[in-house]
């Protein structure tokens, strides 16, 4: 355990640890991982995390604002690695972390994950210019055959606790802390928030624009529920309300839905333990994106569809699921709700490759203590008892399940100290005579 | 003296193709190789190369000579297309990412192409004798409009830098340009028509949020450009007579340590006057962070000791192996008649300048997905072996390119990349459909 703390300190301070440790690691890890399902089922309270992309120093602002493990229950939905320039850092702190609490941290596979794409996108260069081999490479994507495909959060609240803020204090007019009602809330990384959002009431409009674009004027009886919250969420205002305390399962998967996937059973029956196929349901799930579209359609990345709202509401229907929590693609906000709130969007690398001036995101989900902590509700397996058969004849209803509290937490770029440069590595051979050439200069310098 | 791209006999009626797509398939990348479309490229290349080496006789410092008259109509289509960028203002609302006003933007450049080739182009190349009914202005418009990006996509990568060498070869090789005194021609296309395309082209990146095609995050060696680090660095080689052969090593005695480019003042000072620190500048521009940490691959590139020569003779057989051999950037790539995919006949002999002759061979087309161009398929599914293996003049020792990837520039999505099946690197760990193909 020691060893394991020690290798914690290093890479917490953005430091690589010995290949031999990071080959103990994995294997730890792998034993770890094979006793997990293909869907891992989570407990609320969980704050879950989109891409990180090797973005070590905002993986630590991650940990500021969200809290550190073990104090806060993570759930990372996969992309840890790749474009960034610390894919090993964060990769193999989140392991560690994952080695050293394994109750209190969940990885889960993102497209990245995959020896194909490392070799195009990065980590595999990395690996080979900070290690001098690919031994380390061979040991994480060993490693990443074993991560599940998603996850379930189960026993959520459809209420936000109130978390001390500063906007409390301040008494913005605005903002005022609602009742009970809260359904989704933004906090700034100084734990200010933002913007809050009620069910039951017409809500606070942040943001008028939305209102505008959402809200046709022609006419006068809405039909669907006016998207009221601010960009990049489809926060509606007309769920239900607190009818109960539970916010219902989250599933949590790297992509999206796949049109071979109808249960989250037959997720569950998947054979995980190999490289990311090119097509199929295991392939889907990290590479599918939701779109405005009816149903299905081809998606652009190669890999994976995209799905329409109606497929991700008959999904969660079906699987009595009030929402689906995916990372996979950037967006600007950090988060994007859609569908009516069926799904979210969380993105957590901020300034995404240096240069996309995006702010990142992470979802807080509260813990439903109503039940004395007892998790009465779904699983996902709804219907099983019926078989296939019954899902074929089940309706949508007229208003979907209220969903859980939202709270986000948004931040920008770590800001970064520059601590001198590191020494030039050799280039590629490209701008080499021959090899004894490289030796040569590299003497010399 | 340097060899250079033949110019079509105005006397003989020409057979013009509607250009189209022919690399399908990662196998068509190895035609691609042999084909004369790679030879006129990588041949135009080399030739633009040479001659932004400095003279001996100083005349390169003279930076705006007197222009051919297809110089000063090619300027004037390119303020053309720089003012359509003005017209479309961005499309209001929340985006993922990119604007979606670029696709307006390049529907109006798609409307107006025929009619601005026609304004801005030399009648000779216009009017070009042709056989059939296809005139040249067909090949020529695909390769214009293909050179500023992806409207479906929303992104931009030297897969359309590409069609942009392409576009100003093809109207060499129909005589559109002056004939070139020791270089001078086209020392001013790439002063006076890359350059200038180039800043369209980061106009319309900031302006659309243009993703960079295909992008490898900090292991690229540029986000979206590699002609500027190919033709800046021969900017500050050596000078040269014609007679000389293109140096492979030194400097110029006023050119500025490679390992300026970490410094914000050096760029600032040089990006003005060399397409090398030009491309770097963009970059200070766009990204935030320790030059070293996102930009890994150029800072490297940066500690070569053998002068800026060197790294231009890298730069050209890093082109060679990460954009002209890759499948997701030359996919896209639309052969007609003055690029044909049809096979170069001399492909074996060496027809490339110096420069070219010491390529390595390539064994393997390791990790694709580079710069530029992503797949909009599945490109695994057309996995070949030994895709890139290109004519070597001279014999060298094989030696595999791909493992020590550095330097592929490219989305911010991610699009699958082809792999080899075979690169020695990846043979315990290969995956389960490799053995396709």
């Amino acid at each position: 355990m020691s060893n394991l703390d020690k290798a914690i300190a290093e890479l917490r301070a953005c430091r690589i640890i010995p290949e031999n440790e990071v080959r103990e690691l994995c294997f730890k890890a792998r034993e770890l991982l094979i006793e997990e399902g293909n869907v891992v089922q989570v407990d609320a309270p969980v704050t879950i995390c989109g891409d990180i992309h090797g973005q070590f120093h905002d993986l630590i602002e991650l940990f500021r604002v969200g809290g550190d493990v073990p104090d806060t229950n993570y759930l990372f939905m996969g992309d840890f690695v790749d474009r960034g320039f610390y894919s090993i850092e964060s990769f193999l702190l989140l392991l560690c972390l994952k080695v050293r609490y394994p109750d209190r941290i969940t990885l889960i596979r993102g497209n990245h994950e995959s020896r194909q794409i490392t070799t195009v996108y990065g980590f595999y260069d990395e690996c080979l210019r900070k290690y001098g081999s690919a031994n380390v490479w061979r040991y994480c994507c060993e490693v990443f055959d074993y991560l599940a495909l998603g996850a379930i959060v189960l026993g959520t609240s459809t209420r936000l606790e109130r978390v001390p803020s500063i906007s409390d204090t301040q008494q913005t007019e605005d903002l005022t802390p609602t009742e009970d009602d809260t359904e989704l809330e933004i906090l700034n990384a100084d734990n200010v928030i933002t913007a809050r959002f009620s069910r039951n009431r017409r809500r606070q409009v942040m943001d008028p624009t939305e209102l505008t674009s959402s809200s046709p004027s022609s006419s006068p009886i809405q039909s669907t529920p006016i998207r009221n919250g601010p960009a990049g969420t489809g926060a509606t205002s007309d769920s239900n309300g607190s009818i109960g305390n539970n916010g219902g399962a989250v599933f949590c998967v790297h992509g999206g839905l796949s049109p071979l996937v109808e249960t989250i059973d037959m997720i569950r029956l998947l054979d995980r333990k190999q490289e990311v196929p090119h097509e199929g349901a295991m392939c889907d799930l990290l590479w599918s994106d939701p779109d405005d579209i009816e149903g299905w359609g081809l998606s652009p990345r190669g890999a994976g569809f995209l799905f329409g709202a109606n497929i991700v509401k008959r999904f969660n229907h079906f699987n009595d699921l009030s929402l689906v929590a995916r990372a996979h693609q950037l967006v600007m906000e950090g988060f994007k709700e859609m569908f009516d709130s069926s799904i979210v969007t969380v993105w957590s690398a901020p300034n995404y490759c240096y240069r996309c001036g995006n702010v990142a995101a992470i979802l807080e989900l509260g813990e439903d203590t109503s039940n004395g902590g007892t998790i009465a509700r779904s699983n996902g397996d709804v219907g099983r008892s019926l078989g296939d058969s019954a899902f074929q004849n089940l309706q949508l209803p007229a208003e979907p399940r209220p969903g859980p509290g939202r709270r986000y937490r948004v931040f920008a770029a770590a800001p970064q100290d520059y601590k001198g440069m590191p020494a030039k590595k050799p280039v590629a051979d490209y701008f080499l005579v021959s090899r004894f050439c490289r030796l040569g200069k590299k003497r010399q310098r | 003296m340097a060899t250079q791209l033949s110019v079509l006999d105005p006397g003989k009626p020409h057979v013009f193709i509607e250009p189209a797509k022919r690399i399908n398939e990662g196998q068509d990348v190895s035609r691609f190789l042999v084909s004369s479309a790679y030879r006129d490229i990588t041949l135009f290349l080399v030739q633009l190369n040479r001659a932004m080496f400095p003279r001996k006789d100083g005349l390169e410092a003279v930076a705006h000579m007197p222009e051919s008259s297809a110089i000063s109509k090619l300027q004037g289509l390119l303020k053309a297309i720089d003012k359509v960028v003005d017209d479309v203002p961005l499309d209001p609302g929340t985006h993922r990412f990119g604007n979606t006003a670029f696709r307006k933007w390049y529907q109006v450049l798609e409307e107006r192409s025929l009619q601005l080739l026609k304004d801005h182009l030399p009648e000779t190349v216009i009017d070009f004798p042709h056989e059939n009914g296809i005139a040249s202005i067909q090949e020529l418009k695909a390769y214009l409009l293909g050179s500023f990006g992806s409207a479906q996509r929303l992104d931009y990568g030297t897969g359309h830098e590409l069609s942009f060498l392409a576009f100003v070869a093809s109207i060499w090789k129909l005589g559109g340009f002056a004939p070139s005194n020791e270089g001078s021609e086209e020392r001013s296309i790439v002063l006076n028509v890359i350059e200038p395309y180039l800043a369209i082209v980061r106009k319309l990146i900031l302006k659309y949020s243009l993703e960079p095609a295909g992008s490898h995050g900090v292991w690229g060696l540029d986000d979206h450009f590699f002609l500027p680090y190919i033709l800046g660095s021969a900017q500050y080689g050596p000078a040269i007579t014609d007679s000389d052969s293109t140096p492979i090593e030194g400097s110029s005695p006023r050119a500025p340590d490679p390992g300026g480019v970490v410094k914000a003042n050096i760029v600032a000072q040089e990006r003005h006057g060399n397409l090398y620190f030009g491309a770097i500048g963009f970059i200070y521009d766009v990204k935030k962070g320790p030059f070293w940490e996102h930009s890994p691959t150029l800072f490297d590139i940066s500690g070569v000791r053998a002068g800026w020569a060197k790294i231009n003779k890298g730069m050209l057989k890093m082109y060679n192996a990460e954009v002209l051999s890759k499948f997701p950037v030359v996919q896209h790539f639309p052969f007609g008649s003055l690029f044909s995919f049809e096979g170069d006949t001399e492909a074996q002999e060496p027809v490339f300048s110096v420069h070219m002759a010491s390529q390595p061979r390539q064994e393997n087309s390791t990790s694709s997905g580079t710069d530029g161009i992503p797949s909009t398929m599945a490109p695994w599914a057309r996995n070949s072996s030994n895709t890139t293996r290109m004519p070597a003049p001279t014999a060298l020792p094989t030696r595999s390119v791909g493992s020590n990837v550095i330097g592929r520039s490219n989305p911010i999505e991610t699009r699958l990349p082809v792999v080899s099946p075979n690169d020695s690197a990846f043979v315990p760990m290969k995956a389960p459909w490799a053995k396709k193909g």
